[in-house]
Order: structure tokens, then C-alpha cells, then sequence
């Protein structure tokens, strides 16, 4: 489920102060985002990329620096894009218990 | 991203019965696509054909009777004719298993969606995708054939 690697995503201290910081909506770079997390920079990038891992964030060059810009987008777009061929496939499964259990036929 | 769809259901109907209407040309095209181009052999490339809402090329990946059906293709409404396994594309497995006497869970999987790129997800919303409406239309048809 997307949702539960949004959850995990979000299930760590750090990972959720980050995007909090980024819901603020001013465009972090990752050295300011890794300011005052209480972790190594190290750290910090870590914790950024499981979140570009999960999708919930995109990594943007910009000259010597890196944007972290918060992607909502994509998120809703393959959870659409997910949900739609789920039901799609509830409906030929139905097709197919159907026709196999239809006794007037074979 | 969410990478695998998995969806179950039970039939009661014998296992043979049930691989048959999924692995054989004659049979899938009952209740899946409505025409079918090509061997339908583990690795040959098919098309389904969805009526007016296009065609798809399908690769057999496996076939194991009675229990086992996967083949990969390029899912959504973006339909694509062509070498399936030259594009990003997905894989989809039936998994055949008997319960009891004329009763067996069928497994769907399909896997692979973090392959395929975000353009590819939007542009298949974008497009006026008409797979959902296909299928009811067929489900329509099917239960009045039936009647």
C-alpha cells in the first residue's frame, strides 16, 4: 500500500521533522534542511533519500546545490494511477469466476 | 511507490477449468480481452484486442498447467503494440490453488510499477481511458448472453 510506505516513511522523528519543515513551503536546499536535525549531515542525507525512496520528496539540482522539494503530486497521481487497475482487475477476476462457474457452459 | 497490485478470489470450479479459461486463446478471450493475435505460448508476444479502445501486446512469460499464468505487458490505457519486453512494463501472475473439491483461490499479481515512469501514469489519466468502461460494457454483455 502506498499508504503504509507513506506511514513508514514518515515513522521516524527525523523524517517527519523534515517534512514538516518542507510543508512550510519555502524550498529547502539539503544543507539547510540538515540544519539542527541533531544528526550528522551524513545522517540527514540518509534520512532525505529514504524519503526520495518513498516518493514524498524530489532532489533538484541547482548549481552547487541540491533542492529537496516536497512531491504531493506524484504521490496522489500513482496512488490514481494504482487504485484504478485495482479495480480493474476486482472486475475481470469477477469475469473470470463467472464464466468458470457458470455450469451451463463447457 | 506501491509496486505490486494483489487481488484474490475463490471460484468454485476445478482448478483445470479455471488455468484453462486464462491459458487457453480460445477460452481467455470469453471474459478477458476480445480478440486475441498470435501464439498464446510461453514466450511468444500476443495481442489482445480491447474492441474500439485498442490493442496490446502481451508476452507469455510462463505457463505452469493448472496452478501457474504470467505474462507482462505495459498496463494502463496506454495501450502499446511493439516488443513489450523493450519498455518498462509490468508483470502479471495467476496462481491456481485448490481448496477443496470444485473450489480454489485465485491469486492476481501485478508487479513492477516502480518501474514505469511518472509521464507514463499521468499521460494514462489524461488520455480518455476507456479500460474501465470496457469491461463493464463486457460484464453487461456477459450477463445478458447468460440470461
Amino acid at each position: 500500500m502506498i499508504e503504509a510506505d507513506i506511514y513508514k516513511a514518515l515513522g521516524d522523528p527525523i523524517r517527519l521533522e523534515i517534512i514538516k519543515r518542507l510543508t512550510r513551503g519555502s524550498p529547502y536546499t539539503i544543507t539547510e534542511l540538515s540544519d539542527n536535525l541533531g544528526i550528522s549531515r551524513q545522517g540527514a542525507r540518509k534520512q532525505i533519500q529514504v524519503l526520495v525512496s518513498s516518493n514524498l520528496v524530489q532532489l533538484k539540482p541547482q548549481g552547487r546545490e541540491t533542492q529537496v522539494i516536497l512531491d504531493t503530486a506524484t504521490l496522489q497521481i500513482a496512488r490514481k494511477f494504482i487504485a484504478k487497475l485495482e479495480s480493474q482487475w476486482e472486475l475481470r477476476l469477477h469475469a473470470l469466476k463467472r464464466l468458470t462457474e457458470d455450469k451451463t457452459q463447457n | 511507490m506501491q509496486d505490486v497490485i494483489q487481488r484474490e478470489i475463490i471460484i468454485h470450479a476445478t482448478k483445470e477449468r479455471i488455468y484453462d479459461s486464462i491459458a487457453n486463446p480460445e477460452l481467455v478471450v470469453l471474459w478477458f480481452p476480445e480478440t486475441l493475435e498470435g501464439d498464446y505460448m510461453v514466450g511468444e508476444q500476443t495481442i489482445f484486442g480491447f474492441g474500439e479502445h485498442g490493442k496490446t501486446s502481451v508476452y507469455i512469460a510462463d505457463a505452469k498447467p493448472y496452478e501457474y499464468f504470467s505474462y507482462r505487458w505495459v498496463p494502463g490505457s496506454q495501450h502499446f503494440v511493439g516488443d513489450v519486453l523493450s519498455v518498462a512494463n509490468t508483470l502479471v501472475e495467476f496462481r491456481i490453488e485448490e481448496l477443496a473439491d470444485n473450489c480454489c483461490k485465485v491469486t492476481l499479481t501485478e508487479s513492477g510499477f516502480n518501474h514505469l515512469p511518472r509521464e507514463f501514469m499521468e499521460a494514462s489519466f489524461q488520455q480518455n481511458s476507456g479500460g474501465w468502461e470496457f469491461m463493464i460494457a463486457r460484464l453487461g454483455d456477459y450477463f445478458t448472453a447468460n440470461k
